[in-house]
């Protein structure tokens, strides 16, 4: 190894001029995290009707863009390629504005989950959000005469990611997400992947079921479904997290500032 | 002259790296002068010219010392945007660098995000397309061009902007040679003609001692020498200390001096080469010459074969016309051809990518289009162009083991064999890295490791030296070299005629889908008219071999400088 260069050279303060960047994250990401976004967008995975049609792959992959690329380049980059993979691909589309929502909602709530001072009451605000989307929701279906017991189950996903995102669970995962351990990043992609698209689920479900306003009949073939979506969601952030991310490091591409990788 | 650029001990880290990639850099880049920056990889080549239009630090970050102007302009003071001005710049793959949906659109994209004025877009399209010769190509798609095209409109959007400096960044790696002449041949053009000043970075050494007016050597992020390509390239000693190729014609009249043959000066251009072997034809005597004669093979059975092969695109293009072809156990065949010869389709049927329009592909006697895909894998690997489109595994021994686990291989035997492969090819230390962490060279032999695992009988090395400096092109051609010794029959596609001599039997020509020349590579390469009517550059070496047959009156039909020193008596 060579020893340490001690430079003759004047030390320069560095200052991004270029512009070419949305919150420390260089432009070029989110239109290349976009594009991704958009052509996710094109293969379905729902095993089921759902909530009335199918869901785009590229849902697994909102987390992941905001712990890539910050909460506001991440949800930028989402955002935009889902409203591309709207008009390009309306079989996975959903209702397009509901469906653009989640995208830019899962992956803000992402970036927001910081390690260190910066911003680090962020998650606060959003909480606020996700606990009146809860309670919207929830309220409406008792109203709807859906039985405690059954809303308790039907929204497993939403109340057990909002817990997670509430709880030091959420600074955990981003710790362990940054870590050089894979199998730690792992669990923090697969856990946070579960807590980020449960609360961007969230968002979406209070005005959703505000629109249909499903009977308990409905819930009933709802209780097993929804979680295993949310697994499945978990599980391709997770097959794709963990390559992009030590890939990333192997290659040792330009880190936005805001990403926790 | 007057100074355009100038760096002041520059030095520069990346972020999270404690080596300086840039160490106490001072350099001036004159107006209207043409310098070639040469250097092995890792040199900091690039580093160097992304700080001339300021991307190096203001998009990657890290720390800085010293100083960068540009046209008077500090380039940390000044955005990215405001030096493009002042500063074009054009990258290796001309494939990454369009993206408009025709030609007069890529040119007009850098000058409408300048707010240029549209009449003034509109007048800069002819002028620049005419400077790169490419009028009339103004509503094509990119997509339609040739490599060559292709890199010279990356110049022409580059010049659009009116540049003062032209940066190109290894512009003619990824090219064919005719698409290499007509790259360098505009750059000279647009120096000569319009005085754009530029700075070049390529490992073609024998280009870059013709068209360049000054040259620096750039190692480990340190200036090491600067001076005329006669200063630079007939110091050999000093280039061969930092993995540098000098021309083959430097190179052989070093070999010469070093047998104690008088050399007044080493020549460095083909032109001055000539001119001294007349020379030295005078003065010195001439040998006769025994050369090694090719190993003869078992012709009666071929390995792999192809009767009368045809292929017709969909689009109606005749890629291979009629092919018929023996290649035998244990051969190490060169296949060379311009862009378009028919190459890749040819490669491609042996693979069972393809199926032939007419004719048959037989392997082992066996129709290939019988085989499954495994059987095929254990028949024939493939390493291609670019090896990182061939790692998807998260650590080397993952890469290695794929194939493996996917012919049904037991855990035993896939870790005996994974290690062995990792062995041959020096990799074993680097097993649990991630793929993408290592060397490009290394990379392409983490493919050849997963390749070799598989056993296969023939290897096919499709433009294996791509994007790899002088070393790293020996080092990967070193491994098919063993590959042969082992008694496996090596394919190697490549341009980089001067890479072969030392490694291949035999020379396949290919030209507009058929087979031009086929024969010893010793016969093949000096098949100069032929080689040269279809737009490949024999070595320098096989030129001046040429021009001493000639002079001499005996046959002289060497392939390397020390074949063409041994030439000499002292």
């Amino acid at each position: 190894m060579s020893p340490p260069l001690n430079p003759q050279g004047e030390a320069r303060e560095i200052k991004t001029l270029g512009s070419a960047s949305l919150d420390g994250t260089p432009l070029d990401y989110i239109v290349v995290m976009a594009a991704v976004v958009a052509v996710l967008a094109f293969i379905p995975f729902s095993i089921t009707i759902g909530s009335g049609g199918v869901f785009p792959l590229s849902q697994g992959i909102f987390p992941l863009l905001g712990w890539l690329l910050g909460p506001i380049g991440g949800a930028a980059a989402s955002g935009i390629g889902t409203l591309i993979g709207v008009f390009l691909a309306p079989h996975t589309a959903g209702i397009p504005p509901i469906s653009i929502l989640g995208a830019v909602m899962g992956s803000f709530a992402a970036g927001s989950m910081v390690i260190g001072k910066r911003r680090r009451n962020w998650w606060f605000g959003l909480t606020i959000i996700f606990a009146i989307a809860f309670f919207v929701y929830t309220r409406r279906a008792f109203n709807n005469g859906v039985s405690v017991p059954i809303i308790a189950l039907g929204s497993f996903i939403d109340w057990s990611a909002l817990l997670l995102f509430i709880l030091p669970t959420r600074t955990l995962f981003a710790r362990w997400i940054n870590r050089q351990d894979l199998r730690l990043v792992g669990l923090g992609i697969f856990f946070g992947s579960w807590m980020i698209t449960g609360v961007s689920h969230l968002t979406q479900i209070a005005i959703t079921y505000a629109m249909f306003n499903w009977p308990e009949e409905t819930w009933l073939f709802l209780i097993p479904i929804m979680p295993l979506e949310n697994l499945v969601r978990s599980i391709v952030g997770t097959f794709i997290g963990i390559r992009v991310i030590s890939g990333l490091r192997a290659i040792g591409l330009m880190k936005p500032t805001e990403a926790i990788y | 002259m007057n100074i355009l650029a100038s760096l002041d001990k520059v030095s520069y880290f990346y972020p999270n790296s404690t080596e300086a990639v840039l160490k106490d850099i001072s350099l001036e880049i004159y107006q209207g002068e043409f310098l070639g920056i040469i250097g092995p990889t890792g040199a900091g080549k690039t580093t160097l010219c992304l700080t001339l239009n300021g991307i190096v630090p203001q998009f990657y970050g890290g720390r800085f010392f010293g100083y960068v102007t540009v046209a008077g302009l500090d380039t940390l003071k000044h955005p990215v945007s405001h030096l493009a001005r002042y500063v074009g710049a054009v990258f290796e793959d001309p494939e990454t660098q369009l993206i408009g949906t025709s030609v007069e659109n890529e040119i007009a994209f850098a000058l409408e995000n300048l707010c240029v004025e549209r009449e003034e877009i509109l007048a800069r399209i002819p002028s620049v397309l005419e400077a790169v010769r490419l009028e009339g190509t103004e509503k094509k798609h990119p997509q339609e061009l040739s490599g060559g095209q292709k890199q010279r409109l990356a110049i022409a959007a580059a010049l659009a902007l009116q540049p003062s400096l032209l940066i190109l960044d290894e512009p003619t790696s990824q090219l064919d040679p005719i698409g290499s002449q007509e790259v360098f041949a505009t750059v000279k053009e647009l120096n000569e003609a319009l005085g754009v000043t530029i700075v070049m970075v390529s490992h073609a050494a024998e280009e870059m001692a013709d068209f360049s007016d000054r040259i620096a050597l750039l190692s480990q992020g340190e200036i090491i020498a600067q001076g005329t390509p006669q200063d630079i390239y007939a110091d050999i000693e000093c280039l061969a200390t930092h993995n540098l190729r000098p021309p083959q014609v430097a190179q052989s009249f070093f070999y010469l001096q070093q047998k104690g043959i008088k050399i007044p000066q080493i020549p460095v251009t083909l032109h001055e080469g000539l001119q001294s072997l007349r020379s030295l034809q005078e003065t010195t005597t001439v040998a006769n010459l025994d050369l090694p004669q090719t190993n003869s093979r078992d012709r009666q059975i071929p390995l792999l074969s192809t009767q009368n092969l045809t292929h017709i695109y969909e689009d109606g293009t005749k890629a291979l016309q009629g092919i018929s072809l023996n290649i035998y156990e244990g051969e190490y065949l060169l296949i060379i051809g311009q862009n378009g010869a028919g190459k890749s389709t040819l490669v491609k049927h042996f693979l069972n990518l393809l199926q032939p329009t007419q004719g048959t592909v037989k392997i082992r006697q066996k129709d290939s289009q019988t085989l499954s895909v495994s059987e095929l894998a254990h028949f024939i690997g493939y390493v291609g162009q670019n090896p990182d489109n061939q790692i998807f595994s998260m650590t080397v021994e993952e890469e290695v083991a794929f194939a493996l686990e996917n012919v049904g291989y037991d855990r035993k035997r896939i870790d005996k064999k994974v290690t062995q492969s990792l062995q041959e090819m020096g990799l074993l230390e680097h097993r649990d890295a991630h793929p993408l962490s290592l060397p490009k060279g290394d990379r392409a032999r983490i493919i050849i490791a997963a390749i070799l695992a598989m056993e296969p009988d023939i290897i096919i090395f499709d433009e294996p030296t791509i994007g790899q400096d002088y070393q790293g092109s020996r080092a990967i051609l070193e491994v098919s070299r063993q590959l042969h010794q082992r008694g496996k029959t090596v394919i190697v596609i490549t341009h980089h005629l001067y890479l072969m001599p030392d490694y291949a039997e035999r020379a396949i020509v290919m030209g507009q889908g058929t087979i031009l020349l086929d024969g010893p590579i010793r016969d093949v390469y000096h098949q100069t008219d032929l080689l040269e009517s279809t737009y490949l550059t024999p070595p320098q070496a096989v030129l001046l071999a040429q021009e001493l047959s000639q002079l001499s009156q005996q046959q002289y039909p060497v392939l390397t400088p020390v074949e063409l020193a041994e030439c000499f008596v002292p």
